[in-house]
């Protein structure tokens, strides 16, 4: 145990040791720090367009590549289309999230809670891609949902390469992420308020909406905190349900760095998606306060 | 066909191509120079599914057979490639590939950004039809390989009455939500231009009638997509009709769907694919990067090559692959090309984004 000591004295004496917090916070400064550099270098890039004549950037500094976003309507629609996506795959996962974390949390049956888990985590071992692809077999045309539709006589309908197929894929995959974000919040609700709440009256139902949900917020705003930004970024699910025509801001990135060359464009739209990601995330951290994300804050 | 590669044969091209480097006036050290030290392998940039088949058949096989090199695809989509070359080059790496197989509109814009090596001193140029010149461009930053066709390919029983003679066909209410298009549009702008009443003379000055077509087609809602989500879709029964390369609808009627394609009045367009290397490569990798493009632009290289795409080579004399002889996708001869549209590079470089973005715009709505 000395000579631990005296190894550990060597690499860091005892001198430094008000230093100890920051150097345990520096793998995390240096990771931040190689994101904001790169996040300049994507803003310096911003600022040139495409010579067509060279396929270089142009030497010049400019506002073109933002003035040719703030003009174009399919980017607005893009943007549009993201938002709402965003914000239609909180609402669904978080409704499905809540019940499903709940019983996961509050059920004697040990045999229920591993059923769950065990459900739970398996998507996890499974990328989002092959998720997509398993999606683009079960609702396509000729998949298992339109062969039990048609035991019934219904033609074969078309569940793919829409919006709706967008967001259903994206609920699927957020899914996990929310019931893992939502189960410590309801672990540490006592479950002596539930029976509180009860033998004054109240029944299932307005315990769960006035005591359990109330008390839950913590969890559910962490959660629709990651879904929204993870969806309002996801690249995957527009690109191969959405059919080609329901592009997200990330696919039109994609198009403008790989399509069409324009690095300066899609550099734009990056910073526009950065930008988009952090004010929300700022707006709901000054709605709800830094405390009830448990970022010691403000209560 | 077999393909016969002799070692023989691989040194006498050799030594045309140290011929052809002495009159270019190339650097002594690399005349002097016998057989550069062999790399363990070579990284070719391709296309997966039945274009990567072929290749390997044709080409790569053959070459590892010769050369004792080893041949390995990298299957990144040549878009996403690009970015990494052209960096790589611009901070004088080691570009990722030794060869890159491209679209030739692509492919110009790297030959316009220098990031190409010259491939002029390739012996097997001198077989080589007009076609495998790049147009536009000084010497052969690059080289075409072969040309295709973006067909109107249908299922047969959607068309009971017969093959769609028009593009217009597509506007028929029962083909709502059953037609693909490339999710840029690309293969479709130049037919979409003629079918909206315009002109070839046009293009790029006033698109208006193909985008006014593409808004009719955006009616239709249209699905988009990538080469192997044409046959990923025609195979799940999703969609009747696409506009595509004849290479995947051959690869999903080879797949047991049924299926045909047809050159409509309009016309379809004709473009071609190429080889090209990065620059920044160590000279002895460079050389036999070299030695494969040349293979690949060899008689028998081209035959089992292209056999397996089902597509025109750049050597005369191939014999076209069974079944596609006078088929419209298979053109040979100067009247196969009456109704094919062929515009240049330069045109396509200039104002690809621009179409790719109106495109967009329309079909984003």
């Amino acid at each position: 145990m000395d000579a631990l000591e005296a190894a550990l004295d060597m690499i860091w004496p005892r001198r430094l040791a008000r230093y100890s917090g920051w150097a345990m916070i520096a793998p995390a400064i240096l990771l931040v720090g190689i994101l904001v550099l790169g996040l300049v270098q994507i803003a310096e890039g911003s600022l040139h367009t495409l010579d067509r004549s060279t396929f270089l950037p142009s030497e010049e500094y400019t506002l073109a590549n933002y003035q040719t976003i703030i003009d174009s309507t399919t980017y607005w629609r893009v943007l549009w289309r993201s938002l709402l996506g965003a914000g239609l795959t909180v609402f669904f996962t978080l409704l499905l999230a809540l019940p499903y974390s709940y019983i996961m949390v509050r059920t004697s049956s040990a045999t229920i809670r591993k059923s769950l888990l065990v459900v739970l985590f398996l998507p996890f071992f499974i990328g989002q891609v092959v998720r997509a692809y398993g999606i683009l077999i079960v609702l396509g045309t000729s998949g298992a949902v339109n062969d039990v539709l048609g035991l019934f006589g219904v033609e074969p309908l078309r569940l793919l390469f829409n919006f709706p197929a967008v967001v259903f894929g994206l609920v699927q995959y957020m899914l996990p992420f929310s019931v893992l974000l939502l189960a410590p919040a309801l672990t540490a609700i006592p479950r002596e308020t539930e029976t509180a709440a009860s033998s004054l009256g109240a029944n299932w139902l307005q315990s769960f909406w006035h005591v359990v949900i109330p008390m839950a917020k913590p969890g559910l705003v962490g959660a629709g905190l990651v879904v929204g930004t993870l969806s309002l970024t996801d690249f995957a699910m527009p690109a191969m349900l959405g059919g080609g025509s329901q592009d997200f801001i990330a696919n039109a990135i994609y198009d403008q760095f790989f399509r069409t060359a324009d690095q300066g464009l899609g550099a734009a739209l990056a910073l526009l998606l950065v930008a988009l990601g952090s004010v929300i995330a700022g707006v709901v951290i000054a709605i709800f306060g830094a405390g009830t994300l448990g970022m010691g804050g403000r209560k | 066909m077999t393909s016969k590669h002799t070692r023989r044969g691989v040194l006498r091209a050799g030594m045309a191509t140290s011929g052809a480097a002495l009159l270019s006036a190339m650097p002594a050290g690399r005349l002097l120079a016998q057989e550069p030290e062999k790399p363990s392998e070579i990284i070719v940039r391709a296309w997966g599914g039945e274009w990567v088949d072929a290749l390997k058949a044709g080409v790569s096989d053959p070459f590892t057979e010769m050369t004792g090199i080893a041949v390995r695809h990298d299957l990144t989509e040549d878009n996403e490639i690009q970015p990494k070359v052209w960096a790589a080059v611009a901070q004088g790496r080691v570009p990722p590939i030794h060869i890159n197989w491209d679209t030739t509109t692509n492919a110009t814009k790297s030959a316009l950004r220098g990031v190409t090596e010259d491939l002029s001193d390739l012996s097997n140029l001198a077989n080589t039809t007009e076609l495998a010149k790049p147009v536009g461009l000084d010497g052969y930053p690059l080289i075409n390989t072969y040309g295709y066709v973006y067909v109107l390919a249908y299922r047969p029983e959607a068309f009971p009455d017969g093959p769609p003679t028009s593009w217009r066909d597509l506007l028929d209410p029962r083909f709502k939500g059953r037609i693909a298009l490339y999710n840029d549009g690309i293969g479709f702008h130049f037919p979409a231009q003629v079918a909206g009443g315009g002109s070839l003379d046009d293009i790029p000055d006033n698109m208006e009638p193909c985008w006014n077509f593409v808004r009719e087609i955006k009616e239709q809602n249209p699905l988009l997509g990538e080469d192997p989500d044409f046959t990923t879709w025609f195979q799940n029964d999703e969609i009747d009709a696409a506009c595509t390369i004849s290479t995947n609808a051959l690869g999903a009627k080879r797949n047991g769907v049924e299926l045909a394609w047809t050159v409509p009045e309009e016309g379809c367009k004709f473009d071609t694919d190429c080889l090209w290397i990065p620059k920044n490569l160590p000279e002895n990798e460079l050389y036999w990067a070299k030695q494969y493009i040349n293979l690949a632009l060899s008689q028998e290289s081209q035959q089992v090559w292209l056999d397996g795409l089902g597509l025109p080579g750049v050597v005369p004399g191939l014999t076209p692959p069974a079944g596609l002889e006078n088929d419209p996708s298979y053109p040979t001869k100067p009247e196969d090309f009456e109704h094919l549209i062929r515009i240049s590079s330069a045109v396509q470089v200039q104002n690809e984004s621009d179409w790719f973005a109106r495109f967009k715009e329309i079909m984003q709505g």
